[in-house]
């Protein structure tokens, strides 16, 4: 009998072992809706649109795109975690492979945006890389998650929508897409204009709540690694607004394409 | 008569079995010979797209490095070691093992070459660069997520050639093992780093 418990024991050191070695793996459920707010950084205004316009995007082109924030990536390389979690969810339709998921991991400070491979073609690494940096990034450094989060992703999605040569109606006005071409110069000069832009539009009258409405967000959760961001209380209570859901993948493929950074 | 009949019958009834035998036992030499092709099958196609990453990184390379050569001109150690192990990885032809040592190593060079901008501040404020820089990043992870898959199938192959009937039928299909993509000691470290 002790012998059998000392072999139990034994085998669930090995287990343990091995399960923090390979770092364990991304393992969340399939999202219910498009957006999925772990961390709970996205308002509901913000979460509400989003989910109507990506939700649109499904049903008119269908790309399935997901945006997820969580607190922590539980250690593991974000690029590791969106894979995992884009092969498991299986983003996109089979053979078209367009399947796109952002993720924010707030405590770790880290942002990536998955391309399926379908989509690689015109949401290049580059392109991404320029969304994160000169739209997202700035809004996450004064900690306006939200904002950062809708104004880089709504960028991406109309893209995706033009070339699929589809209208969203659910589409709020945002600049046109700030990439240029590859020419030299400040690179503040980029994400000036736009700045300037979304300030004018958003940061009066636009939105109801200024940026002090997520205060009380951004300061809590800071409490170290909490897992894969389980943090009790799972966003706000209205999701989609009559949208329904997120109906599961369709079984996308990703080839790692996409780019990722920190803040 | 009656007797008869009844011999006729167990004899028939033997000859469905040995005939069912004979099936299962067809069907079970297929199925583990086909295993042993879909591996090999599984394990090159997964090879092939690890191999257009590596590709996709070999042309990135030249316009990397000419618009790092302006701002380090001195760095020239590393550009050398650069084309040298991109020469490498050509001589390399069909040879796994040759291309994974060549590509491991310019892995190593390349990170140098990125972290030059950490010494060279002019560097990071050209867009021209960090859009190279951005394409690379995106390639090495592509690398990655190859590499993970390759190893993987490469894993359910290999196991397979050891295996008591699979080594059976790797050596009638003519599979043999292959090589791993290991990942150098230097790549593994060199995870993101987290600033807070």
């Amino acid at each position: 009998m002790q012998q059998l418990f000392t072999k139990l024991i034994l085998t669930l050191t090995l287990l343990s072992v091995t399960a923090t070695t390979c770092y364990g793996q991304a393992d969340l459920p399939t999202p219910r809706n498009h957006v999925e707010d772990y961390a709970n950084v996205i308002n509901d205004a913000d979460e509400r649109l989003l989910n109507g316009v990506l939700k649109e995007l499904e049903q008119k082109t269908g790309a399935q795109y997901i945006i997820l924030t969580v607190l922590s990536t539980g250690g593991m390389p974000i690029e590791q975690f969106s894979i995992e979690l884009a092969e498991k969810w299986k983003l996109g339709v089979k053979g078209k492979d367009n399947g796109m998921l952002f993720v924010l991991a707030k405590n770790d400070r880290r942002w990536r945006f998955e391309v399926g491979y379908g989509l690689e073609g015109f949401i290049t690494d580059q392109y991404c890389s320029r969304i994160g940096r000169d739209v997202l990034v700035p809004y996450l450094r004064k900690g306006d998650y939200s904002s950062g989060i809708y104004e880089s992703n709504l960028r991406i999605v109309q893209r995706i929508a033009t070339d699929a040569g589809v209208s969203l109606t659910g589409m709020p006005k945002i600049t046109p897409v700030p990439v240029r071409d590859r020419r030299r110069g400040l690179p503040c000069c980029s994400a000036l204009p736009v700045l300037i832009f979304m300030l004018l539009i958003f940061g009066g009258a636009g939105r109801g709540m200024g940026w002090w409405f997520f205060l009380p967000f951004m300061m809590g959760g800071f409490g170290g690694h909490g897992g894969y961001g389980r943090s009790g209380s799972f966003g706000g209570g209205s999701f989609g607004g009559g949208f329904g859901g997120f109906g599961g993948g369709m079984g996308g493929g990703f080839g790692g394409g996409g780019a990722s950074g920190g803040w | 008569m009656r007797n008869f009949g009844k011999t006729w019958v167990i004899l028939i009834a033997i000859l469905i079995v040995i005939l069912l035998i004979g099936l299962g036992i067809f069907r079970w030499y297929v199925s583990g010979y086909n295993k042993a092709v879909n591996l090999k099958e599984g394990a090159d196609k997964a090879w092939a797209d690890i191999d257009s990453a590596l590709q996709r990184r070999l042309d990135l390379i030249p316009n990397l490095v000419s618009t790092v050569k302006g701002y380090a001109e001195h760095e020239k150690e590393l550009f050398e070691n650069i084309a040298k192990s991109r020469e490498k990885y050509f001589q390399a032809g069909d040879n796994r093992a040759g291309k994974i040592e060549a590509s491991n190593q310019l892995s190593g060079f390349l990170s140098r070459l990125l972290m030059l901008q950490e010494r060279y501040p002019d560097l990071k404020a050209n867009q021209g660069f960090l859009d190279l820089q951005s394409q690379l990043e995106g390639t090495e992870n592509r690398i990655n997520v190859a590499r993970t898959r390759y190893n993987e199938a490469a894993r359910l192959l290999n196991s397979y050639t050891k295996q008591f009937f699979g080594s059976f039928f790797c050596r009638k299909a003519g599979v043999e093992p292959v090589e791993y993509f290991e990942a150098t000691e230097q790549a593994k470290t060199e995870v993101p780093k987290v600033e807070f």
